[in-house]
């Protein structure tokens, strides 16, 4: 029995719950616990704020893991076998095709989600101070959504992604000078092949992933650390000036460090000034809430919400499996995965305007918001027209690539979606 | 507040759970498990011992495939179709029933895909039967499955389907080579047909196009050959038979080993005794072939067979188009070629050897193998239609040497050609001499420029 206690003591390392000690020990000794704050403020836990749309990205990434690595165990990332395996997924793998289904559909809804949750971030401002390096990051992790959404097109090598990775890697090689080199890095070869095929797969399960978890790590922590959430919309104080910032020492003033004989410090120890918050007054302080479980019983009602969503429509929605791979017979028109197509509709007008210079800016730009609008206030009353300019890149983007997935035929002629063509190349 | 969240979240959780539970019951009632069931039942019908009967109901579920490793194939068709290889089956309702008439090609050694058509991984009846978005190879239907015997069974004479052998002498004799590519060799105004066979092109469209070209493809350039109905059925038939999947090959390579028969059809086909003789009977411009199989090794006399000019630099014979198959069945003649056989051969020939009918034949042989004939017909006469070209046709050769030299012919060849056009405003025609010196050698081309001198008509009148 003694032995037994020592296991459990050893795992949660922490002082019984009957004491004070042992009690704020259980969270601040329990990483998970760790991530969220001790309590938080119960205006930010409202859904109308943020929609819970970070959570749902992160349960779906949850679930591509999950999901991703069962599938690793069925399939082999050389062509043809790769989609050998795919139709043995459909036919012969017990649940197979669940599982497929769940990791498709889990990963269309990543990028829409992470779409959605960069939309209310903005629209929101809380990319503003202190929170400028955050949305940076989350840009970076909009991009690896993307890049993790495309290299798992390739891999059932059938037409649809034989094609659109085709398309979609010929868009990059239109950037001057180095687009021609990182598309042959990319491939492994001037085309899509059996080079291509395991440098996806390598990005795919283990490169892109890697660095998903990291940047979502920080991410997750800088939340915490640039002060919780941001406070909704609704609650900002009337006037601007909402932050405490950070003043500048005097020269005569004391080290904010208790001398201590027995112990010498590090230099990152030696803490001078305040980090710079929002302002929290008294009556603020007193409105919030443990977080366990207060926002822990929010964050599982939310996961199970994904789940059962993702669940339920892979149990009806069959994943798409064209026919094998075949680099000579070319679909008409070939094109890339859906988030591409507005940019592919761009290049269709101008290779280099739309297919570097277009999407270059649109990254640029997305990085530089937090230190380009210096605006301080977060009121939409005070930010009209960055607003507009926003929902005009928003709706812009959508309407392309409404246009390059329903309204393109064969040649990329515009095509309304309800005339069918008859397939010219017989 | 908080307690509806705990219940939402309970209800959710249950929720995930029967979730799970329909989906794996989804993935544990496919419809083969009923197919199993039905047979087993068939099965312990005819049991009159109840302990076998029990024994033979109680076999558990699960899936049969025949591995086709060398052909990336997988055939799941008899997880359904169990009775395939059963005779007792011969009366039962399908999908359980016998296959009669299969000869040595057994399912479990062949698989069904081969020959049928479908989709041997899928295991529901509409995929595995192919007529599905994304499948280009659906089952054949029955007016057409004997096509696919073809696909091995390369050359000579196909028991029971002269359709083949027609189609493929349609194809070799018309001239098909000239516009359409068939294992890399022949012209690219039309598509290349190396795997027309595993295109999804339905049998009735292709038999449609080869009465009239344009019925259903508008706007072809392939001229109307005026074909028969038969004729084409036969050639609908051979282009089915087409595929790049090295059927014959792979099977042969695990089992089929091909008779000195099939092996004396080519040597008669191929016309090897305008060059050779065996034993003093036949030309005497080629080596004499009697015994030669005790003279080199099978890899010498293989290679020789692929590329004369690589074992003998220089080597005036032509490299013919011959599969592994074919190559091992001509070698298996000449193991017992005697005399007596050449001379019979050579009776059975309509006309008796010259000495130049080494150099024409040669070229006769070129001239239909790289497809010419299909614009300049098989008798030189040209007359196929090629709109605003002057004449609004491919003119005939019968006549070149009034206007032309050996060489200036020769050159043409080499170089090809964009025929003058009746109407300098009009539309480019269709048809047009390709440019032949990557695929023909300079000893080709002056032997097909000698047959074709072989052929001149007298010079018209002059005026």
């Amino acid at each position: 029995m003694n032995l037994f206690r020592e296991i459990w003591q050893s795992i949660v390392r922490r002082d019984p719950l009957s004491t004070d000690k042992g009690k704020s020990e259980l969270v601040f000794l329990n990483v998970w616990l760790h991530i969220h704050p001790a309590k938080v403020k119960k205006e930010n836990m409202k859904f109308r704020h943020t929609f819970y749309l970070g959570f749902i990205t992160f349960f779906l990434f949850l679930i591509l893991v999950t999901t991703g690595i069962a599938l690793m165990c069925y399939y082999r990332p050389y062509p043809p076998q790769a989609y050998q395996d795919m139709k043995d997924l459909q036919f012969v793998v017990f649940m197979g095709p669940f599982l497929r289904n769940m990791h498709r559909w889990a990963a269309h809804g990543m990028v829409v989600c992470v779409f959605l949750h960069m939309c209310r971030v903005f629209y929101t401002g809380s990319y503003k101070k202190p929170r400028q390096f955050n949305w940076v990051i989350g840009v970076f992790l909009l991009l690896l959504t993307l890049g993790l959404s495309f290299t798992g097109y390739l891999l059932p090598w059938d037409q649809l992604a034989y094609w659109a990775i085709t398309v979609g890697t010929n868009i990059g090689s239109y950037a001057p000078f180095i687009g021609g080199q990182v598309r042959e890095l990319l491939l492994g070869g001037h085309s899509v092949g059996e080079g291509a095929l395991i440098r996806f797969y390598v990005l795919h399960v283990a490169v892109l992933p890697a660095a998903v978890i990291l940047l979502t790590i920080v991410h997750f922590w800088r939340v915490r650390k640039d002060g919780g959430l941001s406070r909704p919309i609704w609650k900002l104080k009337a006037k601007a000036g909402e932050l405490v910032t950070i003043g500048t020492p005097a020269p005569t003033a004391p080290l904010a460090v208790a001398a201590s004989i027995t112990k010498t410090y590090g230099l990152m120890e030696v803490v001078t000034g305040k980090p710079i918050f929002e302002a929290v007054t008294p009556e603020e302080e007193e409105d919030t809430v443990f977080s366990y479980p207060y926002a822990f019983v929010r964050e599982a009602v939310t996961l199970m919400a994904t789940v059962t969503t993702i669940m339920t429509m892979s149990l009806f929605l069959n994943a798409p499996l064209e026919e094998l791979a075949n680099p000579a017979k070319t679909p008409n028109p070939a094109k890339a995965p859906w988030y591409f197509l507005g940019l592919q509709e761009l290049v269709s007008h101008s290779a280099l305007l739309g297919g570097v210079v277009a999407p270059a800016l649109m990254v640029l730009a997305l990085l530089a918001i937090p230190y380009i609008d210096r605006n301080p206030s977060r009121r939409p009353g005070d930010r009209r027209w960055v607003l507009w300019l926003f929902t005009i890149f928003v709706v812009a983007n959508l309407v392309l690539i409404v246009i390059g997935t329903f309204f393109r035929g064969p040649g990329w002629a515009l095509v309304p979606p309800w005339v069918h063509v008859v397939g010219g190349a017989e | 507040m908080e307690r509806r969240l705990q219940q939402v979240f309970f209800a959710l959780s249950f929720l995930a759970l029967l979730l799970i539970v329909a989906a794996a019951w989804q993935a544990n009632t496919p419809s083969w498990k009923t197919y199993q069931r039905n047979f087993l039942q068939l099965e312990a019908q005819g049991e009159p011992n109840a302990v076998t009967k029990a024994a033979v109901l109680a076999t558990p579920p699960e899936i049969h495939q025949v591995m086709l490793t060398g052909l990336q194939r997988v055939d799941r068709c008899t997880t359904c179709h169990m009775g395939v290889e059963d005779p007792t089956m011969k009366n039962a309702p399908e999908p359980f029933r016998y296959h009669a008439n299969l000869g040595p090609h057994i399912p479990s050694r062949f698989g069904c895909t081969i020959c049928h058509g479908g989709q041997g991984l899928a295991t529901d009846k509409e995929g595995a039967h192919g007529n599905v978005a994304f499948w280009p190879n659906p089952l054949l239907s029955k007016d057409y499955i004997r096509a696919s015997c073809g696909r091995c069974h390369k050359e000579g004479q196909v028991p029971g389907v002269p359709e083949l052998t027609e189609g493929r002498r349609l194809f070799e004799t018309q001239g098909c080579r000239g516009c359409h590519k068939l294992n890399g060799v022949g012209g690219s105004i039309g598509p290349d047909l190396t795997a027309e066979g595993a295109n999804r092109r339905a049998p009735e469209w292709l038999e449609k196009h080869f009465l009239t070209p344009s019925a259903v493809s508008a706007g072809s350039a392939m001229p109307n050959f005026h074909f028969t109905k038969e004729q084409a059925r036969a050639l609908t038939y051979y282009m089915l038979s087409l595929t790049s999947e090295e059927m014959g090959s792979y099977f042969s390579s695990v089992r089929l080993i091909p008779g000195p028969e099939y092996g004396r059809q080519l040597f008669i086909e191929k016309n090897c005794i305008t060059c050779h003789n065996v034993g003093g009977v036949g030309a005497k411009v080629g080596p004499d072939l009697m015994g030669v199989t005790r003279q080199h090794s099978t890899e010498w006399l293989d290679e020789q067979l692929v590329n004369p000019e690589l074992v003998y630099p220089g080597s005036s014979m032509p490299a013919y188009d011959l599969e592994a198959n074919a190559r091992k069945a001509l070698l298996a003649y000449l193991e017992s070629a005697t005399p007596e056989d050449a001379q019979l051969i050579l009776s059975r020939r309509p006309r008796a050897l010259t000495p130049e009918d080494v150099a024409i034949e040669a070229g006769k042989q070129d001239f239909a193998r790289f497809g010419c004939v299909g614009c300049h017909g098989t008798e030189l006469q040209g007359g196929v239609p090629n709109p605003n070209a002057q004449g609004g046709e491919v003119p005939s050769l019968l006549h070149v040497s009034d206007d032309y030299t050996k060489d200036e012919v020769i050159a043409i060849i080499r170089n090809g050609r964009a025929p003058p056009l009746e109407n300098t405003a009009g539309p480019t025609p269709p048809l047009y001499m390709p440019s032949w010196k990557k695929v023909l050698s300079d000893e080709d081309i002056n032997r097909i420029a000698d047959y074709m001198w072989s052929k001149q008509e007298k010079k018209k009148d002059s005026w």
